[in-house]
């Protein structure tokens, strides 16, 4: 008997103290406002955040312009990028071709002027980024990306121009938010009939670039 | 895209002239907001600020936005978060984020095609200006590398889109240009030479908006050539591509 009365009086004092519980609960966030130090604040304007989408470099690296050796290629790259995934570039190379091993061979008269062995190439595609992280030590963390691209454009090669598709993958190491390295593998395919009959060419480029975001 | 290059370049005189001035800031209004250590949504989650934290906002890369803490983290938030931060007057933060209400209202379009010009492959690139929800005058330059020839085509065009408000719409385009054919070096002997001629050409097309800042679209157009022989060239060309737009 004794100890349901005690029990009662228990749960009494436990309804009268919960919401007293409860309303000091409530009560702190005001108190805290008191503090809020009275500062001038910038307010946000579109216009004025300075937005990083646009990404512009150099690069340089070897080419292997198919039957007429390998050499270096040099160019420029311009990405904008629509979110974190996908990106559009437009890509221009130039390099000039060496002499097919049967022109080396044979010791005869070239296949190509001095003109027609420059090749030059222009290129848009878009590309879709995996991105990622790489750890150099414990505390130094750069941001990075491994991409595809997939693109088409001409090659002026031969003394004509020749529709051209691009195939690549890159990797992308972001030093800063605004500055990357990247290391790059493309593959240039485009019909050619420069050795007697038509076929369809792989040029196969590497290269190292930088690049700024703006 | 000019717009976007004069105000790069004003940011970038201005970052320099008031290096010492405070970013903007804005205010936590949701129970917390989450920081992560790059611009995309697989970067990991290493802090949390809490509501009515204030944090300056620094720069955006394409929907994600670095901001510092009053602490000095450093972070990106993405777009949909800081959307529910508030201004000084205690006003929802609102931005440009590439949906289809801001692309309504878009100013410029730059694109890219691929498309087939009379069985042989073409590439254009575009560049358009949106003068009413309706009417976009556009400028585009198209290369078709054939067998026999090299095409290089510079179309100008106005275009017609009937209801803008459809995510799926179709426009009508009508315009004038030059088309320049050279043939082949090994066609050389042939004794044809590169000859410039007039264009006009009418087309129709479909537009897309596919996916934030990004439209696609698919064309269909008849070319006329005006040549100097006894008859004009009929040209059809069948473009797929995507646009960006500002």
């Amino acid at each position: 008997m004794e100890t349901w009365v005690r029990g009662l009086f228990l749960i009494g004092m436990f309804g009268l103290i919960s919401p007293a519980i409860s309303a000091q609960e409530q009560s702190e966030p005001t108190t805290k406002s008191v503090i809020e130090p009275d500062l001038e604040r910038r307010d946000i304007n579109e216009s004025e955040i300075d937005s990083e989408d646009f990404e512009v470099g150099l690069f340089v690296g070897v080419i292997s312009i198919e039957d007429f050796s390998s050499d270096t290629v040099v160019g420029a790259r311009l990405a904008y990028h629509i979110n974190e995934d996908f990106f559009v570039e437009a890509t221009y190379g130039q390099a000039e071709a060496g002499l097919t091993s049967f022109e080396i061979l044979s010791g005869g008269s070239p296949f190509l002027t001095e003109e027609e062995r420059e090749y030059r190439y222009y290129n848009l595609g878009i590309g879709y980024n995996l991105n990622g992280e790489v750890f150099l030590t414990r505390d130094l963390v750069f941001n990075s990306a491994t991409y595809f691209t997939l693109g088409a454009g001409s090659t002026e090669f031969g003394g004509d121009d020749r529709f051209t598709l691009s195939l690549g993958a890159g990797y992308r190491l972001l030093l800063t938010d605004y500055f990357a390295l990247h290391f790059d593998v493309r593959d240039h395919i485009f019909n050619s009939e420069i050795i007697g009959e038509e076929k369809s060419t792989h040029n196969i480029e590497y290269g190292i670039g930088a690049t700024f975001f703006f | 895209m000019l717009k976007v290059f004069v105000v790069v370049l004003l940011l970038n005189l201005s970052s320099v002239s008031v290096a010492t001035e405070k970013a903007p800031e804005v205010q936590i209004a949701e129970q917390f907001i989450e920081l992560h250590t790059g611009p995309a949504v697989g970067y990991p989650v290493f802090y949390v600020a809490e509501k009515g934290e204030w944090v300056e906002v620094l720069k955006r890369k394409t929907t994600w936005f670095k901001v510092r803490t009053r602490k000095g983290q450093e972070g990106w938030v993405k777009q949909q978060s800081l959307a529910l931060t508030l201004n000084s007057q205690a006003q929802p933060v609102r931005f440009f984020d590439g949906s289809f209400e801001n692309f309504q209202e878009r100013d410029f379009e730059l694109g890219a095609m691929g498309g087939v010009l009379e069985s042989v492959s073409s590439v254009s690139v575009f560049g358009t200006w949106v003068m009413t929800e309706n009417i976009a005058a556009e400028l585009s330059f198209t290369q078709a590398l054939g067998d026999f020839s090299e095409n290089q085509l510079l179309f100008a065009s106005l275009t017609h889109t009937t209801f803008p408000e459809w995510k799926i719409s179709p426009y009508i385009r009508l315009g004038a240009g030059q088309i320049r054919t050279k043939p082949r070096a090994n066609l050389v002997q042939g004794g044809d030479e590169t000859r410039t001629n007039d264009l006009v050409g009418a087309g129709i097309g479909v537009r897309y908006y596919l996916a934030r800042n990004f439209v696609v679209k698919v064309e269909y157009q008849s070319l006329l050539a005006l040549t100097e022989r006894d008859e004009n060239e009929e040209l059809e060309q069948w473009k797929l591509g995507f646009a960006v737009f500002f």
